[in-house]
C-alpha cells in the first residue's frame, strides 16, 4: 500500500522514526541529484542532502499537511544551496570536479574517481553529461532551479513557483528563457542540433 | 572533444511569428503540459499553420532531450545510516528537553494546583516563542508590560478638587464661561461642601 509523503510527514510529526526513514528512502537519490546540479560537488551535495533531511525532521512539528512535502523539501534543499554558494564565492574557492573539468588535477581524480558513480564508461555519455553540467553551471541561478525542478525532478510549475517564492508566469518565463540560453550555450560546445521526430 | 552530428533547421527561427498566436513562453509551457486544455488546443491549433514556431518547438524539445540524458548519481550507501544516526540523535535530545520540560511543569503544577493543564499551556507558549520567536516575543512583552502598567496606575481619588485648589478665582470665572453646565456645577457643589 503506497502512504503519501503527507501521511508519513504528519507520522514522524507523532514520532514515527520509521516513518522518516521511509521518506528518507523516497527522496535521497532525487535530492542528492537536484543538489549535486546545483552545486557540481558530489560529497557536498551528499553532505547537503543529509543537512537537509535533518532541517526537515528538527522542523516536522511545524509542517502542515496542506503543503506538499516536496515543494517543503525542495525549499529547504534549494535555500542550503544558495548559502553554499554565497559561502564559496565569499572564500573564493572551487571544488575538485570543477578542477577535474579544467584537468588541472588528473592524477587525484584517477585515484579518487568511484567508478560506482560513474556507471556509463562510454565516452561519449560521459562527455555529454561535462557538457551538461558546464552549461548548466553557466545558467543565472533562479533559471538553474527552475529548469533542474522540471526536468529531471518532475514537479510542476505551481511547486516550482512555491519554492522560488514567484509566480507561475515568472516560472514560466525563466524556463523557456532558460532552456533558449540552454540551447545557445550547447551548440557553442560543440553539440548540434538533431532533429526530433516528435509528434506536435 | 568528439564531433556530434549537425543537423540543420530550417532558418525559421530569425523570423518573427506574424500572427503571434503562440507566446515563446507558451511553448515551453506546451512542452511541459502546463497549459490548460483550451490554450492547449489553441498553440497546437496554430503550430500546424505557423512553420516558426513548430520550428522553434522542435529546438525546444530537442534541448529539453538532450539535457535528460546527464544521467544521475546514487546516494551512497552508508548515506541512508548517517541520515538516521544523526536523526537519533537529535530524536533523543529532543525527548530529553522534553522531558525536562515536562518535568518543571508538572512541579509549577503541584505547587500551584489550582490551575489545570498548566503543561499544555506553557507547552503551547514555549512553542509560539521558538517558532514566531522575534514578533511574538515583542506582541507579548509590550501585553505584558501593557496590562502590568494598567494594574499599577491608580488615579488620584479627588482629582477635580485638586485641579480646583490651584486655580484661582478669574480661572474659575473663564471655566464656567468655556466650559457650559458641568463645571459650573461641580463647582458650586464643591464650594457648597466647604
Amino acid at each position: 500500500m503506497f502512504v503519501s509523503d503527507e501521511d508519513l510527514m504528519m507520522k514522524c510529526r507523532k514520532g514515527d522514526i520509521g516513518a522518516f526513514e521511509l521518506l528518507v528512502r523516497r527522496y535521497q537519490n532525487p535530492l542528492i541529484n537536484y543538489i549535486h546540479r546545483f552545486i557540481n560537488d558530489y560529497h557536498r551535495a551528499e553532505d547537503l542532502s543529509q543537512e537537509t533531511f535533518l532541517r526537515v525532521f528538527k522542523s516536522a512539528s511545524r509542517y502542515k499537511p496542506t503543503a506538499s512535502f516536496k515543494s517543503w523539501l525542495y525549499t529547504i534543499a534549494t535555500n542550503l544551496c544558495r548559502n553554499e554558494i554565497r559561502n564559496r564565492s565569499r572564500r573564493n574557492t572551487c571544488f575538485l570536479e570543477e578542477l577535474v573539468e579544467e584537468g588541472e588535477d588528473v592524477y587525484h581524480t584517477e585515484i579518487m574517481q568511484d567508478t560506482r558513480y560513474l556507471p556509463d564508461v562510454l565516452l561519449e555519455k560521459k562527455e555529454q553529461r561535462q557538457i551538461i553540467r558546464k552549461t548548466l553551471a553557466q545558467l543565472p541561478d533562479n533559471q538553474r532551479v527552475a529548469l533542474t525542478l522540471v526536468t529531471y525532478q518532475d514537479l510542476r510549475y505551481e511547486e516550482v513557483a512555491e519554492i522560488l517564492g514567484c509566480s507561475v508566469g515568472a516560472v514560466k518565463a525563466l524556463i523557456h528563457r532558460a532552456r533558449q540560453k540552454m540551447k545557445k550555450l550547447l551548440i557553442k560546445a560543440g553539440i548540434g542540433e538533431e532533429k526530433v521526430d516528435e509528434k506536435i | 572533444m568528439r564531433k556530434y552530428k549537425q543537423t540543420e533547421f530550417p532558418k525559421a527561427h530569425n523570423l518573427k511569428c506574424e500572427p503571434n498566436l503562440a507566446n515563446p513562453d507558451e511553448l515551453s509551457a506546451y512542452i511541459d503540459k502546463e497549459l490548460p486544455t483550451w490554450k492547449r488546443h489553441l498553440v497546437r491549433q496554430h503550430l500546424k499553420k505557423c512553420p516558426i514556431c513548430a520550428s522553434h518547438l522542435q529546438r525546444l524539445i530537442h534541448t529539453d532531450n538532450f539535457l535528460r540524458h546527464a544521467g544521475d548519481v546514487e546516494a551512497s550507501d552508508d548515506f541512508l545510516t548517517g541520515v538516521m544516526a544523526r536523526v537519533s540523535e537529535v530524536a533523543q535530545h529532543q525527548r530529553q528537553q522534553e522531558s525536562l520540560w515536562t518535568r518543571i511543569c508538572q512541579v509549577i503544577e503541584i505547587s500551584l494546583g489550582w490551575m489545570p493543564n498548566l503543561s499544555a499551556l506553557m507547552g503551547k507558549l514555549r512553542y509560539n516563542i521558538r517558532t514566531r520567536s522575534p514578533v511574538y516575543i515583542s506582541i507579548l512583552t509590550f501585553a505584558v508590560f501593557t496590562m502590568v502598567g494598567v494594574t499599577l496606575y491608580q488615579p488620584s481619588g479627588d482629582k477635580f478638587g485638586e485641579e480646583l485648589r490651584e486655580l484661582n478665582s478669574e480661572k474659575v470665572i473663564s471655566l464656567e464661561v468655556i466650559q457650559h453646565e458641568r463645571p459650573k456645577r461641580l463647582l458650586t457643589t464643591y464650594l457648597h461642601r466647604k
